[in-house]
C-alpha cells in the first residue's frame, strides 16, 4: 500500500496544520541551524535544509551551503518527496537521470544538484509540513548507510519536537496574553460596577423613599437609609426575613401572599399596608416593586420602594368621608323636602293628587341620586351593580303586577351612567310611567310595556313600547307639564330627541341619545 | 288591625309626616324618637308592636344596631326606613326589611301592613314592591 492511497488529508489540511505553527518567514534560530550542520557533517554533504512546503513556494527555517531561504515550488525535491513520496524517506542518486529532476534548473543549471536524501517531517497527527533533506553536487548510491538512515530520522523528530515546542510555547504565550487581556477587563468592569454602585448608592441615600432591593427569590438584602431612619431598625437587622415583621399584624397575610404571587410570576407588586415607624406607630404605606431581568429574560434582582402615604390617605378618607356624608344629607332632604309637601297639602285636599304627583318626581330623583352618588363598599345599592338597568329595575319595581312580576320588560343593551344623565333619566321615564298607569297599557290589567335600550352605533336608542292598553285615536289634545318635562330631559339635558307615535294599539316613544350623553365624564376622560 | 307604633327618625318633619299616615290608617303613634336612648325609654315605657326605624339618627348611625336589638331582644317588629338602604348590606336578622325614602303613603301602608301580619302569623301575601325584604 503506497503513502499516497492511504493518505487521509488533503493539501488544505496541510497548509492549514502548517499555518498553525506560525513559522513560516521567522527569523533563524539556533536549534533548526544545528541540525542542519550535523545533518551536513553526518551526510558530508555541501547542502542541508530544513525545508518547509508552504503553497508556492519552499521555506528554509535552516539551511547549510545555499545561503538562500527558499526557492519556488518548482524547484523543490521536497515539495516532489511529499506530493509523490511512497515512504517516509526519498532518495534521488543522480537527478539528471531522473525525468522529474533532470529538467529542474538547479539540476541543470547552477549549483548541478545531482544526490537529494530527504525525510518528511511529520505533525503528530501525520500531516508532512516539508522535508529534512541534505543535497550532494555529485551523484551517490541511491541506499543509505544505516547512520545516515537512522541520523535522518532521528533529526527529523527533532526537527519537528522543535516545531511543537514552538506551537506550544506560543499557544502559552497567547494564553498568557488573553488572560492579561480578560484580566485588564475584568478590573474595568469591577471599576464601572464599582463606579455605578456607588451612584445607585448616592441616588438611593439620597431619594425621599424609602429603597430595598431582594435575590431573585424574595430575599432581602438591601435597604437604603431612608428604610432604617423610618423603622429606627439596626443597620441589616430587617434582611432575608426581617422585613416582614415590619408590617401591622393585619396586613402582613395579604402583603405576603401577593408578594409570593409576584416571585412567582414575576408581575409588578404594588399593594399599601401599615409599616411600623421608629416611634412605635403605624403608618401607612405604599410598597411597589418590579424585577429586573437579564438578556435572556431571567429575574436576577428586584428593586422596590416604599413611599409614605399615611398623610395621603387620612385626606383621602376623610374626603370620602365628607362625600359620604354630604350624600346622605342630600338623601335626606329628598325625604325631608317629600313630607313637607305632603304635610303642606294636608290643609288643602283639593291639592292631593298635585302633591302625589310632585312626591313621586322627587321619590324618583332621590332614587337616581342614591344610584350615581359616591359610595362605599358599605352603602353600595346591593342590587345588582350600578348600570343603566338595574337602576331602571328599581325605578319600574311600584309597577309590578299582583304576583310582583314587573308589567315594563326591559331589553337590549345595557350601559353606564353618570350623575349627569341620572336624573335626566329617572325624569324622562318617571313621566312615561306615570303615564301609561293613568292612561297608558298599565292602566288596564293585561298592559305591558317593553322598553328596549340599544346602543347603534355612536347612539344610544331607546324605545318605550306600549301594548294592549286601551285604544288611541290620535293625539292627546292638550299635553301636560309631564310631557314637557319629559321633552325637557332628552333634548334639552341629555342633547338627544325625544318622539312620540300615537299609534292606535299603544303609545311609542323613542329617544334618540348621543351615546356620550349617558356618561359625559367617562367620555370626556376618554377624550383627553 | 291597628297597632301600637314607634317612629325612630330625626328629621321632625319626616316623623310628623309618617305620623300623620300613619294614624290616618288607624294606628296608634306611641312615640317619636330622634336617638336610640330616647327609643329605648319609649320601648321600655310601653307594649310596641312595630317600630319604624332610621339608621341615622341624632346620635350618629346607630339605628341598624337599634333595630337588631329591638327585634332579637325586645319582640318588637322592624321595618327600616332609611335614605340610605345600603349600610344594611345583605339585611339585619329578626327585622322584615327596609323601606327607601323618600317614600309614599301607599307605600308606608303596605309595608306596615305586611310587617304587621308578619307578626301576628297570619298569611302573607306578596311583599309591596318597595319593601326590600331581609333573609
Amino acid at each position: 500500500m503506497t503513502e499516497r492511497t492511504r493518505r487521509s488529508w488533503t493539501e488544505a489540511d496541510r497548509l492549514a496544520a502548517l499555518a498553525a505553527y506560525d513559522i513560516l518567514d521567522t527569523a533563524r534560530e539556533p536549534a533548526f541551524d544545528g541540525i542542519a550542520r550535523l545533518l551536513a557533517q553526518i551526510f558530508d554533504a555541501p547542502i542541508a535544509l530544513v525545508n518547509l512546503i508552504d503553497s508556492d513556494r519552499g521555506w528554509f527555517k535552516a539551511e547549510v551551503g545555499t545561503g538562500m531561504t527558499g526557492g519556488t515550488i518548482e524547484t523543490s525535491f521536497c515539495a516532489v518527496n511529499i506530493r509523490e513520496g511512497e515512504g517516509d524517506v526519498m532518495v534521488v542518486a543522480d537527478a539528471t537521470l531522473d525525468p522529474r529532476f533532470a529538467d529542474n534548473p538547479f539540476v541543470s543549471g547552477e549549483p548541478g544538484l545531482r544526490f537529494y536524501a530527504g525525510r518528511l517531517l511529520r505533525t503528530p497527527e501525520g500531516i508532512p509540513l516539508g522535508a529534512l533533506c541534505v543535497h550532494d553536487l555529485k551523484p551517490r548510491s541511491d541506499t543509505l548507510t544505516p547512520i545516515q538512515a537512522s541520523a535522518l530520522e532521528v533529526l527529523a523528530g527533532q526537527v519537528m519536537d522543535q516545531m511543537e515546542l514552538r506551537r506550544s510555547l506560543r499557544a502559552g504565550a497567547l494564553e498568557i496574553l488573553s488572560r492579561q487581556a480578560v484580566e485588564t477587563e475584568l478590573a474595568a468592569t469591577i471599576e464601572a460596577l464599582a463606579e455605578s454602585e456607588q451612584k445607585f448608592r448616592v441616588i438611593t441615600e439620597s431619594m425621599p423613599q424609602m429603597v430595598w432591593s431582594t435575590l431573585p427569590d424574595g430575599f432581602h438584602d438591601y435597604f437604603n437609609a431612608r428604610w432604617y431612619e423610618f423603622t429606627g431598625m439596626e443597620e441589616g437587622a430587617t434582611d432575608g426575613d426581617g422585613w416582614a415583621g415590619m408590617f401591622h399584624t393585619d396586613d402582613q397575610d395579604r402583603a405576603r401572599q401577593l408578594w409570593e404571587s409576584c416571585l412567582a410570576t414575576g408581575e409588578p407588586y404594588e399593594v399599601e399596608y401599615r409599616l411600623r415607624h421608629a416611634s412605635g406607630t403605624y403608618r401607612w404605606v405604599l410598597g411597589r416593586a418590579r424585577p429586573i431581568r437579564d438578556a435572556s429574560g431571567r429575574i436576577i434582582r428586584w428593586f422596590g420602594t416604599c413611599t409614605d402615604i399615611d398623610e395621603l390617605k387620612r385626606l383621602r378618607d376623610g374626603k370620602d368621608l365628607l362625600s359620604q356624608e354630604l350624600s346622605h344629607r342630600i338623601k335626606n332632604i329628598f325625604a325631608v323636602v317629600s313630607a313637607l309637601i305632603a304635610l303642606s297639602a294636608r290643609e288643602f285636599p283639593e291639592a292631593q293628587p298635585f302633591a302625589k304627583a310632585v312626591r313621586d318626581r322627587v321619590a324618583a330623583l332621590a332614587r337616581a341620586h342614591e344610584f350615581v352618588r359616591p359610595h362605599t363598599e358599605a352603602s353600595r345599592p346591593s342590587v345588582g351593580s350600578m348600570t343603566l338597568h338595574a337602576f331602571l329595575d328599581a325605578l319600574f319595581r311600584p309597577y309590578a303586577d299582583d304576583a310582583g312580576r314587573s308589567r315594563i320588560i326591559l331589553q337590549g343593551d345595557d350601559a353606564v351612567f353618570d350623575d349627569q344623565a341620572a336624573t335626566s333619566v329617572a325624569l324622562l321615564f318617571h313621566e312615561l310611567a306615570t303615564n301609561a298607569a293613568k292612561y297608558g297599557a298599565l292602566s288596564l290589567p293585561g298592559g305591558r310595556v317593553e322598553l328596549t335600550t340599544q346602543s347603534v352605533g355612536d347612539r344610544f336608542v331607546l324605545t318605550w313600547d306600549e301594548r294592549d292598553g286601551p285604544r288611541i285615536d290620535g293625539p292627546p289634545t292638550r299635553t301636560g307639564f309631564g310631557s314637557s318635562l319629559a321633552t325637557v330631559s332628552v333634548e334639552g339635558q341629555l342633547g338627544g330627541r325625544l318622539e312620540r307615535s300615537w299609534r292606535p294599539g299603544g303609545l311609542l316613544v323613542v329617544a334618540d341619545l348621543p351615546a356620550t350623553a349617558l356618561s359625559r365624564r367617562r367620555a370626556a376622560l376618554k377624550a383627553v | 288591625m291597628t297597632a301600637r307604633i314607634l317612629i325612630i327618625e330625626d328629621e321632625a318633619i319626616v316623623a310628623m309626616e309618617l305620623r300623620f299616615v300613619l294614624e290616618d290608617l288607624g294606628h296608634e303613634v306611641i312615640g317619636m324618637a330622634s336617638d336610640a336612648r330616647a327609643a329605648q325609654k319609649a320601648v321600655d315605657a310601653g307594649d310596641v308592636d312595630l317600630a319604624l326605624v332610621d339608621i341615622h339618627l341624632s346620635d350618629g348611625p346607630t339605628g341598624i344596631e337599634l333595630g337588631r336589638h329591638l327585634a332579637q331582644d325586645q319582640g318588637v317588629t322592624v321595618v327600616y326606613m332609611t335614605a340610605n338602604p345600603g349600610m344594611l348590606g345583605e339585611g339585619v336578622a329578626g327585622t322584615i326589611g327596609v323601606l327607601s325614602k323618600p317614600t309614599d303613603e301607599r307605600a308606608v301602608q303596605t309595608a306596615v301592613d305586611y310587617a304587621l301580619r308578619c307578626r301576628s302569623g297570619q298569611p302573607t301575601e306578596y311583599a309591596p314592591p318597595e319593601l326590600r325584604l331581609f333573609g
